[in-house]
């Protein structure tokens, strides 16, 4: 699928073929998406454990319920995403090896002396350190990581959908490290909807939202590109779809869930 | 309580929930008059009026906003759970559509009660 296409395709779906595992090639594919993201001090902050929702047992899986998350019990793969302030260590080492390969060059001012006299001591250090501070940091890289791994399974034919989670249960029973802080669970399996999930969702208009220039300037977009995109499917009709009501009427009838 | 003091469409929980189901269900209480009487059903079975099954669900002190009673929704939950598993004679659908249709009247009256998959 192209990358518009797959990105106008998303959508959190949160009715799931329960009966249908999900290949573990596709979990693998969508981790290797995740790993691949852009991430500070080239530390891999997001943590995650895969766990298939019929391995649970049904206590554990109940005690993972917060009220707005119904659907965990529906996806057949939880994937439980932690941040770990922790990959700060390291991170000296490989800043150094990130200048050794040539990503980072003395062009832009990097060096060895550079990271161990400034970057680590003056930046980094003090961020490891401090986890309040460091958090904003650490979960906006953990976003990026999930974000891709949810695109990477769009593209597979799956459905996802990012849910919050109880933490101290996981954490008893998947032997979560003390040290992680839990983010998102990461829900996957087959769309038991339709996969456009009745529509796109409504966002607010480009120019309420990003500015140009200034705060107070709104970006206006270009209603070329605006068609471009609609013809290349990242823009695809809004919700809601003259049949989602019944659509999902029909859902809950057939996993026989409140109306 | 034995019976209702009055007609249950009358009750404004009952007309929250109408209103929810239009409007945001798809669905036409005025079609299907069942959900009314598994709801009437359940008053019985509880001794409370539509608007006092809500009720039972909040904890509301003078002076301060009211919040959704942890207990009082867990009571709620467990009556749901027993009254579904009271219908005698009736097939494991025919008895989720009871508990369910209670579970939708409450949570259109904003107190959500998860009971999963009632397959």
């Amino acid at each position: 699928m192209e990358y518009k296409e797959v990105v106008g395709r998303r959508r959190s779906i949160r009715y799931f073929q329960t009966w249908r595992p999900v290949e573990r090639e596709k979990i693998q594919i969508m981790l290797e998406a995740a790993r691949q993201a852009s991430c500070a001090v080239n530390a891999t902050f997001m943590k995650a454990i895969v766990v298939e929702r019929d391995k649970l047992d049904p206590k554990t899986l109940e005690s993972l319920k917060t009220p707005v998350s119904g659907q965990l019990e529906l996806a057949p793969i939880h994937i439980y995403t932690y941040a770990d302030p922790s990959a700060f260590n390291g991170a000296q080492g490989r800043l150094k090896k990130l200048v050794d390969v040539g990503a980072l060059n003395a062009s832009l001012g990097w060096s060895h002396k550079f990271v161990d006299e400034f970057v680590w001591p003056n930046i980094l250090k003090p961020l490891a350190e401090n986890l309040p501070q460091s958090i904003a940091l650490v979960a906006g890289d953990v976003g990026v990581a999930v974000c891709q791994a949810m695109l990477a399974g769009v593209d597979e034919g799956l459905g996802v959908c990012l849910t919050a989670f109880v933490p101290e249960p996981v954490k008893k029973a998947l032997n979560v490290p003390d040290h992680w802080v839990p983010m998102w669970a990461l829900l996957v399996g087959y769309p038991a909807e339709s996969w456009d999930g009745g529509g796109q969702r409504p966002r607010p208009p480009m120019e309420e939202i990003y500015f140009e220039g200034k705060y107070g300037t709104p970006f206006k977009p270009d209603p070329k590109v605006t068609e471009e995109l609609k013809a290349k499917k990242l823009l695809m009709p809004p919700a809601p779809l003259p049949w989602r009501k019944a659509e999902v009427k029909a859902l809950a009838q057939m996993f026989g869930l409140p109306e | 309580m034995s019976d209702l003091k009055a007609p249950s469409e009358n009750y404004s929980s009952v007309q929250t929930w109408y209103k929810g189901l239009r409007e945001q269900s798809g669905v036409n209480p005025a079609s299907d008059l069942s959900r009314l009487k598994v709801l009437e059903e359940f008053c019985r079975y509880a001794q409370l009026d539509p608007d006092e099954v809500v009720k039972a669900c909040l904890l509301e002190k003078e002076g301060r906003e009211t919040r959704i009673s942890i207990k009082g929704r867990k009571r709620v939950a467990q009556m749901i759970s027993d009254f579904q598993a009271s219908g005698e004679g009736l097939s494991p659908r025919e008895r989720a559509y009871r508990g369910n249709t209670i579970r939708s009247f409450l949570i259109h009256n904003g107190i959500l009660l998860q009971a999963g998959m009632q397959l």
